[in-house]
């Protein structure tokens, strides 16, 4: 047992902290709001300045452009980032689409699509959900009809984060009608633009816009955009979504940590009475118990990188570190309400906020996080049959 | 980085587990007439209570984290006996001591055939510290007076090691003055309130070390009993899926139901964080590095957790949890007494407090 980050690892957090200082994250642009993930804004700007450092293409192969860096680089770079707020919110779904397109994805897709994202010029939304089917995703209705060398989708998704300011969409469609419900699936990669698609954005409850829907309406896609062989896109979703609850969530204690550290702070500077928040003792056990509690949760994750470093099969890990993810999240935004009181309702920007308004936002966008990637009680079920062996639900 | 316990201490681990899984049977009714000097004395022979000391003593050259490892196996069988006093937080004291001490107390702390106990003071139950019950123990002029609560297993003890506020003394357990009153705990663990009353303390008996050997003393004792905390709770979960698995209503596995599934993964999630911050608190304090945070937010989090996972348990188990047949309450018990030695939640949870930086 060893918990200590290697000399590599160590050096590589240096280099990434002096980048930090050179590109201080307010100084970027940002296009789309901030989910509350850990990831930050969605900042194309910034995305371009990770590319510049040959970042999103690190640890490819060599073959494809990349430097074979070991996987643990990425997680000391998204956790550098998260502890500062940088806003990097695409750059966990493009390493996962790039990662796609070198495992398993067509020779137009990595001679079109891939350099494109090692510039950091290209970034995915996912086309997962549908009206019709959310936890029960299978259950979709968007199809995709070969006409030739190409193929026409059909169909209505929803919840695509920030599918309106991405440059594709990763539809996922029905390519056959089989026997196994499992089967008959594939993901393609579709650009924005595309004729047919339309992309409506949708007024979150923070009042900005983060989800969108998509309308498909025979949209033409060439044989070459199917991500993986026909048919077994559900296969290489099933791939994507465990990763997804480890990619899309890893960076969440450090940026707890972030928010914690700003509460600490201001618990140490608010005097109530004439006596600090810090001094109550109520408070000052609850802000100290969530600290523990992002302990427990960073290194929950690290447990899961290490299996997935090492190759060791992931049953449950990654579900239950999600679960805990997002319900610690809420938690610290509840326990931020409760130290801010009636100035916890104040927006960024407003007179008056504290924080820069940032427990208000956090509050709201917390509130998605148990639901999105799959909700929490999909997730216990899946730490519970694929890690415990009890049986399935009837 | 790498979570995964070495070789070695893989082996260390299944052979604990066998062996324990024989020499101490976790049902109340097989366990009745178990023997805990005997099974102390098995332990011993394996090499168990010299884990933390240097082979020229006697001991087995382990390392905190082979310590760590070995104590969620205790955990997990439920081993009464005196381990974490003696072997975990005593020994610690006179690893600290001087060459002369050392030479005295190691071979036999290391042999387990003196079992030696520590006295943190009226306030050790609660607080980590004995420093903050002034008055309560007191050395004058070579006579110990006062009286200490929460004492484990001074029964058997030979020796015990008083952690006074600004001494450190070790006294035969049977010498004039020295009396051992049985606190009658749910667990029916053996505690004592420990009275010394004009107890003559010898030239070569206050221990020479200083206060950062009892801190650390005190964080090798939090880290043992929060190991036995988790390992006890990881034998929980084990039973509470196989019950939920064979146990059959309405005709299908309870476990087929979500409210038992959700249940049952929020078992695993406690018991796996509770792990995660032990491992890496025992780590930094193994490797000499300022570990005080880590310890304190191990032993605040296993505490509440592991207390979780029981109180749980007895839901999904249901009524035959109730009874005194059933395992599950002696565990539970173990894990709520383990919860209060060497500091419970509220005074870790205050360490942690300010080690994040809020103003005390």
């Amino acid at each position: 047992m060893d918990f200590a980050f290697s000399a590599d690892e160590q050096a590589f957090a240096a280099e990434v902290r002096q980048f930090l200082r050179e590109h201080p994250p307010s100084a970027f642009p940002v296009d789309g709001m901030d989910a509350g993930y850990g990831s930050g804004a969605n900042s194309k700007a910034y995305i371009l300045a990770l590319a510049d450092r040959g970042w999103i293409r690190m640890c490819w192969p060599r073959a494809f452009g990349g430097g074979e860096r070991p996987m643990f680089f990425k997680l000391v770079l998204l956790e550098e980032l998260a502890r500062a707020g940088a806003p990097f919110g695409p750059l966990p779904g493009i390493w996962q689409t790039a990662d796609a397109i070198i495992e398993y994805g067509s020779e137009t897709l990595r001679r079109d699509v891939l350099p494109a994202i090692a510039r950091g010029e290209a970034s995915f939304w996912q086309g997962y959900s549908e009206p019709d089917a959310g936890s029960d995703l299978l259950a979709l209705k968007t199809e995709a009809r070969r006409d030739g060398d190409h193929y026409v989708l059909r169909g209505h998704k929803i919840w695509s984060s920030h599918a309106g300011i991405a440059t594709h969409g990763l539809v996922f469609t029905r390519t056959s009608r089989e026997a196994r419900r499992s089967r008959g699936f594939s993901m393609f990669v579709v650009p924005n633009g595309t004729p047919g698609m339309d992309i409506r954005p949708i007024t979150s409850l923070t009042g900005e816009v983060y989800h969108y829907e998509v309308f498909i309406d025979d949209v033409r896609v060439p044989e070459g955009w199917r991500l993986g062989p026909e048919g077994e896109g559900f296969v290489a979703l099933l791939n994507g979504l465990d990763s997804d609850r480890f990619w899309g969530r890893f960076y969440k204690a450090p940026a707890l940590e972030r928010v914690l550290g700003h509460l600490v702070e201001y618990a140490n500077t608010t005097r109530v009475d004439g006596m600090p928040l810090a001094r109550d003792a109520g408070l000052r056990r609850r802000i100290a118990a969530m600290a523990t509690e992002l302990s427990a949760l960073r290194w929950l994750f690290y447990r899961a990188a290490c299996q997935i470093r090492d190759g060791v099969p992931i049953t449950y890990e990654t579900a239950v570190a999600k679960v805990m993810a997002d319900e610690t999240g809420q938690k610290v935004a509840r326990l931020g309400m409760d130290l801010l009181g009636a100035w916890g309702l104040l927006r960024e920007g407003s007179r008056e906020a504290k924080l820069g308004g940032e427990i208000s936002h956090s509050y709201l966008t917390s509130l998605g996080h148990t639901i999105a990637g799959g909700t929490a009680e999909v997730l216990r079920t899946t730490v519970a049959t694929r890690g415990l062996g009890l049986p399935a639900a009837r | 980085m790498d979570f995964r316990p070495s070789p070695p201490q893989q082996l260390l681990i299944s052979t604990a587990r066998e062996y324990l899984r024989r020499h101490c049977p976790i049902e109340p009714d097989r366990r009745a007439g178990l023997d805990v000097v005997k099974l102390w004395r098995g332990m011993a022979e394996l090499g168990w209570p010299g884990l933390l000391i240097p082979g020229e003593h006697g001991g087995s050259d382990g390392t905190l984290q082979d310590v760590i490892l070995l104590v969620e196996e205790l955990g997990y069988a439920a081993v009464p006996g005196p381990y974490v006093a003696s072997a975990v937080a005593a020994t610690s004291l006179a690893l600290a001591a001087n060459p002369a001490q050392r030479e005295r107390m190691l071979p036999a702390l290391a042999s387990g055939d003196r079992i030696t106990t520590v006295a943190l003071g009226d306030a050790g139950a609660r607080r980590a510290h004995a420093a903050s019950a002034p008055g309560a123990l007191n050395v004058s002029g070579g006579r110990l007076n006062g009286r200490a609560l929460f004492v484990n297993h001074a029964d058997i003890a030979a020796d015990v090691i008083v952690v006074l506020a600004d001494t450190v003394v070790i006294v035969p357990a049977d010498r004039r003055g020295v009396t051992r009153a049985p606190l009658d705990t749910m667990g029916g663990d053996p505690v004592f309130e420990v009275a010394f009353d004009d107890v003559d303390v010898r030239d070569d008996e206050p221990l020479a070390v200083g206060d950062g050997a009892v801190a650390a003393a005190v964080r090798a004792g939090a880290l043992a009993r929060t190991a036995e905390m988790v390992g006890g709770a990881q034998r929980i979960l084990e039973m509470t899926v196989e019950h939920a698995k064979t146990r059959v209503q309405g005709g299908r596995p309870i476990g087929g139901h979500q409210a038992i599934q959700h249940a049952c993964a929020d078992l695993v999630r406690d018991v796996d964080c509770a792990r995660g911050l032990l491992h890496v608190a025992a780590w930094r304090e193994a490797g000499g590095e300022d570990a005080r945070a880590d310890v304190a937010m191990a032993k605040a989090y296993a505490g509440d957790a592991c207390l979780n996972v029981a109180r749980r348990a007895h839901q999904i188990f249901g009524a035959i949890s109730y009874c005194a047949e059933h395992p599950l309450h002696m565990i539970h018990k173990r894990i709520l007494a383990a919860s209060m030695d060497f500091g419970d939640a509220t005074a870790h949870l205050e360490d942690v407090a300010r080690a994040i930086g809020l103003e005390a």
